[in-house]
């Protein structure tokens, strides 16, 4: 895993350092497919932000932000990533001796998962005198309409127009088809992976998981995500095979919505097997299963993919995709976080956890955060995780 | 100091203000309950707390370590409950004030505990001698004991007098702010208005009853108080049970025998039945 992360990283900053080569700034669930396809190098300044929150450099470059005009109160990613340019800093020169991220020749955003990716890349479009390209989908769906994939797929076409003059070649149709087709087999793998945590005991738990979908978030589109997931899928059917346990004594099964507190996975990991229960499933992991791509209709099956995506739905989608979690994984508990600077993210504002309590669901929420630390407190999380297996 | 070849249970809490120990016998008498200003480092204060003076029960074999003496059991609640070394078992402050709380009253099959600490409150529900549901409150000290000591300094009121002068109020005068900081500036802003403080004091307990009762909705028909805040400001307790009453006619309620120490008796049982 190391290394493949390390090596689309160092890939990336060769790419950079090449005046022949062309960097692409995206959203975690932009179109990495177009933009692949026509030969962009991808960077995803969300993986950037969670790296910023796991290592905790962000708690230097949050304020940095804020003090900059950033509010506390909008997405941490932002605020760290913003924070880290602005101090001139980044975690992959202590990861892998890289100076600084890849300096973007176009900026590309979704707002399928929040408009703070949009005054995000605004900022940078401003700094960098870059060119930018956003793609507006409906929001918040009931159900997936003609119509909207008809929109999507139409700003998928003016932006394969946009980045024709960037790349200063035209799309190639094939080369789209094989990238859909690739990222389709990594989404499926993927998939496959994450379902491994449905097996008693589960070898995997949510943690794990966070590290393993680097390459879904990073990847998608390459073989070396496929091989990656193929290889994944192999060890942990072993391991299944095994009844390897990846907490020693797993007694309750829990279900994790809402983002990772990053600078926090092994504090909440070890809390977890302390008490032995095992998060074996969560909606963030989950949000990388892209099951519609088709080679085939490459960008209609983007379209309907990226609309379709859980963070874009409405409430009742949220609620019945929890409950079909719930049961398919055998789980015994939900926890909530509600992240303060991601509200897109956290679902427990809107009666969804009573919802699910009054089907007897239990469930518990937990205050924090994605990347800021000063919205989170270790001793009532460690408590309200503690009481919630007792009483479950 | 009692010689004795039973099994003594003990019960730790661990608050954000005070240290608070209890030890029960294999039947589940109280033998001795004792309290400290929690101060730091903890285990060190714990295990003051624990030993008492000289000559009474304790559940070390000597002064000088941390041996615990043969047939002695510590048993560790609150937020410090991890960092007692020498404690045999932990248990969240939840778990303990229920078991505390069945443990010494005969008590309906539903009912709710409000419990407020130093710096948390929580409502507990209980079906069928079993914890169905629970809530903390979230980061921030609205609500807590910290927020009435923060105030009462500021008013340069001890605690002891504050059931007294709210008593004397005649206006309900409200704070409406979350946070203990602005809540603050509220209390200086009528101050300078020249408001009587029997008011103030008033409206601070009122401000703890809304942060608390807005967390979630009490179904069942019976409460119990736990806890240090509500067995030092009667006060709270009596606006708590208007309050309650005003949702449901049916109410009852009542403060629980050894509030302070329901934490500490439900650890120590804890200890005595695993």
């Amino acid at each position: 895993m190391t290394n493949v992360m390390k090596d689309y990283f160092l890939d990336l900053d060769d790419a950079a350092k090449d005046p022949a080569r062309k960097v692409a700034w995206c959203t975690s669930v932009g179109p990495a497919e177009i933009l692949r396809a026509m030969g962009f190098d991808v960077f995803f300044p969300e993986n950037h932000g969670a790296m910023l929150g796991a290592t905790r450099v962000c708690m230097d470059t949050i304020p940095v932000a804020n003090a900059n005009g950033y509010s506390p109160e909008i997405c941490s990613y932002l605020t760290s990533d913003v924070g880290a340019y602005m101090k001139g800093i980044t975690p992959l020169t202590k990861a892998f001796g890289i100076e600084q991220v890849p300096r973007p020749d176009v900026l590309v955003y979704n707002t399928n998962q929040c408009k703070d990716v949009m005054h995000w890349f605004e900022y940078y479009a401003t700094e960098f005198d870059c060119p930018i390209f956003g793609i507006h989908p409906p929001t918040n769906v009931p159900g997936i309409r003609q119509e909207y994939i008809d929109d999507v797929a139409r700003q998928f076409e003016e932006l394969i127009a946009f980045l024709e003059p960037i790349i200063g070649a035209p799309m190639d149709p094939v080369k789209l088809k094989e990238t859909v087709g690739r990222s389709l087999k990594a989404t499926n793998l993927w998939s496959d992976v994450l379902n491994m945590a449905q097996a008693t005991p589960s070898p995997m738990t949510f943690f794990d998981a966070t590290i393993y979908m680097g390459p879904i978030v990073v990847l998608r589109g390459t073989q070396i995500a496929v091989d990656y997931y193929q290889d994944l899928l192999t060890e942990l059917k072993q391991k299944v095979g095994d009844k390897h346990a990846a907490v020693k004594q797993e007694g309750k099964r829990i279900y994790w919505d809402g983002m990772p507190v990053w600078g926090r996975l092994r504090a909440l990991s070890n809390t977890f097997d302390e008490n032995n229960a095992c998060v074996v499933a969560s909606t963030y992991c989950n949000s990388w299963i892209f099951a519609d791509f088709d080679p085939s209709d490459p960008l209609p099956s983007m379209a309907k993919a990226y609309i379709k995506i859980f963070i874009n739905r409405n409430d009742q989608y949220k609620e019945d995709y929890i409950e079909t979690m719930v049961r398919d994984f055998n789980v015994d508990g939900v926890v909530f976080l509600a992240a303060r600077t991601c509200p897109n993210n956290s679902n427990a504002y809107y009666n969804l956890p009573k919802k699910l309590r009054d089907k007897g669901i239990p469930t518990i929420i937990i205050d924090g955060d994605l990347c800021d630390l000063r919205c989170y407190s270790d001793e009532q999380a460690t408590t309200l995780i503690e009481a919630f297996l007792e009483t479950i | 100091m009692p010689e004795t070849d039973d099994e003594i249970y003990w019960g730790v809490d661990c608050g954000s203000s005070e240290i608070k120990v209890v030890a029960l016998d294999m039947q589940g008498n109280i033998l001795l309950k004792r309290k400290q200003k929690t101060l730091f480092p903890l285990q060190d204060h714990v295990r003051h707390a624990l030993s008492g003076d000289a000559g009474e029960l304790t559940p070390f074999v000597d002064t000088d370590s941390n041996t615990i003496r043969p047939g002695h059991k510590i048993i560790a609640t609150g937020y410090g409950r991890k960092y007692i070394s020498f404690a045999h078992d932990a248990l969240t402050e939840i778990k303990a004030h229920f078991i505390g709380v069945e443990s010494q009253l005969e008590l309906a099959q539903a009912y709710s505990i409000i419990d407020i600490g130093g710096q948390d409150s929580k409502i507990i529900a209980i079906d069928h001698e079993k914890v169905d549901q629970f809530i903390i409150n979230r980061k921030c000290a609205a609500g807590t004991g910290a927020y009435i000591e923060e105030l009462g300094h500021r008013l340069e009121v001890p605690l002891a007098h504050m059931t007294a002068l709210a008593s004397g109020n005649d206006k309900e005068l409200s704070l409406n702010s979350y946070c203990t900081v602005f809540s603050g500036q509220e209390v200086i802003k009528v101050l300078m208005n020249g408001e009587r403080v029997e008011n103030i004091i008033y409206a601070l307990y009122s401000s703890v009853v809304k942060r608390v009762m807005e967390m979630t909705t009490i179904t069942t028909d019976n409460v119990i108080f736990s806890g240090g805040v509500l067995r030092f400001h009667p006060k709270l307790v009596d606006m708590f049970t208007e309050k309650l009453t005003e949702a449901n006619p049916a109410m009852k309620t009542m403060l629980s025998p050894n509030a302070q120490y329901c934490g500490a008796i439900g650890a120590a049982l804890h200890g005595q039945n695993t």
